[in-house]
């Protein structure tokens, strides 16, 4: 079974860069993207399986990024990875909205997350 | 030169009325004050009966007033005798038979007076009116006089032999003072030569009237009542009379005399009803001028004290340093008192005594004093005054440990300065320069002084407790807005140390998976050298700003310095830029190229930059674009603090610097925001006004600092 292809959104480089450095040797096909609108362009190009996004970027928030996705078929899982915390209250919102998932940053387990793109690239 | 002397002889005895009127009213209840009342009244009544006969044209008339006055000289050597007996405090009971003896033989004489020629025969007619001839028992009238006042000298000397090593220096200077009186008095016995036919013009009444003074002042020291006051209302009023009789008189024989020459009665009541109104209109005037001629010439010391109370409400009570407020105190008190030492002890709440925060001339400013001593507890009982002089002249035991206290001050007088009914500071007051006592008339200005200094002192503490509490205010403000970055702060100090982690576990788990297998050894170690250079950086980045986070976080030192203002907008921006970013908003920074350095605390220009950022933040409330630009102009650099936000309402311009105003949604802003911002920017020597605001479109807040090209302290 091929890996799954990701597109990485998020504002802060260092953070894409960090992320590109666990996933690209295990021959995962990522790509990234610093801005939610350059992001949209990405997923409709690759139509990658799963999508891991920030929250809070300039221009256009995780969220809309996110109904935009749904709306679209075939529609790629989205993780969220923020380190924006109200108590949780977002985190269900954008679960009920239908995100596959949601870390924290810090990311606490890169093993963790690999898993969770796994799982949802398989779903 | 006949008329003077009757004039004067008639302005003695009204003097002495006044006088003793003043003295019986100045305490009733004092037996020294009353004797000396009916003293006084029967010396007027001699007096004035006498200056009424010397110009009496009628015989018979003549006759009853020299009765009328001789009855006053007959009551005198008793009257002096109750006086001296008062005056040292003996008991009447073991003197009651010389009392009996007196009085009878007073009545005796008076008997004589009115009811036969025995005592006085008749009138002789001297140049200056009507003089009593003495009868055959005169004799013995002038051995009861002379006896009389004999025995009181005596009475007077034997107290004095007897309790001289036992009495207060003031006692003695007072017995000094009676003697002297009673000797230049005896020297009115000239007043009985005439009696006898000898021409001698009787001036008795000069030597009794200095008795009077003489006497007055003696007592009147005793009693702490100024003497001062009591010459001064003498003269006032003797010039008062002089004046008015003057005024009377002399229209009234210049009418006659020139334009009603023997005209008849009606002539001299014209006469009378135009000096009535000449005295009518300027009575309150030649008071005034009296006091005021007095005041000049007599007692000029009380100009000091017009001068101590002027210098003490224009210079000394209007100062708010608490040390300036005590140190002028001192030194005021010092140079326009003429003290020989003062000083200012203050109430240290925590440790409950009081210590000297100010002083001049005092031979131990370490000196305490302790809550329940002796002298404290005095004050705060009585909150009269203590008076080192009054306690040794009525005996009062001063404990050792008090008596050091008393001379480590150097302390003559000392006085509670009492506010709400507590005494909160002690003013300590050496001897007079002069060497003169205080007397009633300095403590009436003083303690009132005192009780005026208590409150400008409580006002200074205020108002340096106001400056710490909005120091503090500011800086729990400060502490409370950091509270609310904690959000961003998290995310500005994990993120990086996330990162710096998670290229680490990468590497590491990379390598465990055997990801790297392939690569050569030198390949792998590019590899980790650029993982570390990352992580470097990223722990770096996260190190600043902590660091901007606690300089923020510490309290101002109040010191100027020269900051660069885009340093520290960047800085504060580091503080601030994830909260901007999660509403956002756009920040943009406009300085202009080679902007001077400001001479200011950083920290409170930070403080400064941040609360107007962040105001201007959540004015916008979410998108929308914050511009602060800084320039140069007119020797000021200027920075606008500019948002897109929602703008202030016309109705709430004026309350915007005011403390506690706010229009943020309870729990986003205490409201001290711009009030602080104000005092701060102010205390930097800068100003901060509301540029432009337009509801709905944003608003421009302009602080302006100088440009300063010296490093000086301007905080």
């Amino acid at each position: 079974m091929s890996k799954a292809r990701i597109v990485a959104i998020d504002d802060e480089v260092e953070f894409i860069d960090m992320i590109k450095t666990y996933f690209e040797p295990r021959g995962y096909d990522i790509t990234v993207a610093v801005r939610g609108t350059k992001g949209i362009e990405l997923v409709k190009e690759k139509k990658p399986n799963v999508v891991l996004m920030d929250l809070k970027m300039p221009g256009i928030d995780g969220d809309e990024v996110l109904s935009l996705l749904k709306s679209m078929d075939p529609s790629p899982k989205v993780i969220f990875v923020t380190a924006y915390d109200d108590g949780g209250k977002t985190k269900a919102r954008l679960l009920k909205m239908g995100a596959y998932a949601y870390f924290d940053k810090p990311v606490a387990s890169l093993r963790e997350l690999e898993e969770a793109v796994n799982k949802a690239a398989q779903s | 030169m006949i008329i003077i002397f009757q004039i004067s002889v008639c302005i003695v005895s009204v003097i002495f009325l006044l006088l003793g009127i003043y003295i019986f009213f100045h305490n009733k209840n004092s037996p020294v004050n009353r004797t000396i009342f009916i003293l006084d009244f029967a010396t007027f009544l001699w007096l004035y009966s006498y200056s009424q006969m010397y110009v009496s044209e009628s015989y018979g008339k003549a006759l009853w007033l020299m009765r009328i006055g001789h009855t006053g000289v007959i009551f005198i050597p008793i009257l002096f005798y109750h006086f001296i007996t008062v005056f040292l405090n003996s008991h009447y009971k073991r003197e009651k038979y010389i009392l009996v003896g007196f009085y009878t033989i007073i009545a005796i004489f008076i008997l004589m007076l009115y009811g036969s020629t025995s005592l006085v025969s008749g009138l002789y007619r001297y140049n200056w009116g009507f003089y009593p001839k003495a009868g055959k028992f005169y004799p013995l009238f002038l051995a009861y006089f002379l006896l009389g006042f004999n025995f009181c000298i005596c009475k007077l000397y034997v107290y004095y032999k007897k309790n001289r090593h036992d009495i207060s220096a003031t006692r003695q200077l007072q017995l000094k003072y009676l003697f002297a009186s009673f000797f230049v008095t005896t020297l009115g016995v000239v007043d009985f030569l005439p009696f006898y036919g000898f021409k001698i013009l009787p001036f008795g009444y000069v030597t009794i009237f200095l008795w009077a003074i003489i006497s007055s002042y003696a007592i009147v020291r005793h009693q702490l009542l100024d003497i001062e006051v009591v010459i001064k209302k003498t003269l006032v009023f003797a010039g008062l009379l002089a004046s008015v009789f003057a005024i009377l008189v002399l229209p009234t024989l210049l009418i006659q005399e020139y334009v009603f020459r023997g005209a008849s009665s009606s002539g001299k009541l014209l006469g009378l009803a135009l000096s009535g109104i000449i005295i009518i209109l300027s009575l309150r005037r030649i008071e005034n001028f009296l006091i005021s001629i007095t005041d000049k010439h007599l007692f000029q010391k009380k100009y000091d004290y017009r001068e101590l109370l002027r210098t003490f409400t224009s210079e000394v009570l209007t100062v708010i340093d608490l040390n300036k407020l005590v140190d002028l105190t001192v030194d005021k008190l010092t140079d326009i008192v003429k003290v020989s030492s003062s000083a200012v002890l203050l109430l240290n709440e925590e440790k409950q005594q009081f210590n000297v925060v100010a002083s001049r001339n005092v031979r131990d400013s370490k000196v305490v004093l302790v809550r329940p001593d002796g002298i404290v507890t005095f004050l705060e009982q009585t909150h009269g005054y203590l008076l080192r002089k009054e306690l040794i002249e009525r005996r009062v035991y001063i404990p050792p440990s008090i008596q050091e206290i008393i001379d480590k001050l150097n302390a003559e007088l000392i006085i509670p300065m009492v506010l709400h009914a507590e005494v909160i500071g002690i003013l300590s007051l050496g001897k007079k320069k002069s060497d003169e006592d205080y007397t009633q008339d300095d403590l009436d200005i003083i303690l009132p002084l005192a009780r005026t200094l208590a409150i400008a002192i409580s006002n200074a503490r205020l108002f340096s407790e106001l400056g710490k509490a909005q120091a503090e205010a500011a800086q729990r403000e400060k502490m409370a807005v950091i509270g609310t970055l904690s959000a961003g702060i998290n995310h500005e100090i994990c993120n990086p140390l996330g990162i710096a982690r998670g290229q680490c576990e990468a590497f590491l788990l990379n390598v465990k998976d055997g990801l790297y297998n392939n690569k050569s050894s030198e390949e792998l170690l590019t590899k980790a050298k650029e993982i570390m250079t990352k992580v470097i950086k990223e722990t770096d980045r996260a190190t600043a700003i902590t660091k901007k986070l606690s300089s923020f976080a510490k309290p101002a030192k109040g010191e100027a310095e020269l900051v660069n203002i885009d340093k520290e907008i960047d800085d504060v921006l580091g503080l601030l830029g994830y909260e901007l970013k999660l509403e956002k908003i756009e920040f943009e920074k406009q300085i202009e190229k080679d902007l001077p350095h400001v001479l200011v605390d950083k920290k409170q220009l930070q403080e400064v930059l941040f609360n107007l950022i962040r105001n201007a933040g959540q004015a916008i409330g979410e998108k929308g674009k914050i511009t602060v630009a800084a320039r140069q102009g007119a020797g000021r650099v200027s920075i606008d603090i500019k948002d897109t936000g929602s703008g202030i309402p016309e109705d709430k311009l004026k309350e915007l610097f005011n403390p506690f105003f706010t229009t943020k949604e309870p729990g986003k802003g205490t409201g001290l925001g711009l009030f602080i911002v104000r005092q701060v920017v102010e205390k930097n020597g800068g100003k901060i006004y509301l540029k432009e605001t337009k509801v709905g479109e944003g608003t421009t807040f302009t602080v302006e600092f100088p440009v300063t090209a010296t490093r000086e302290s301007r905080i």
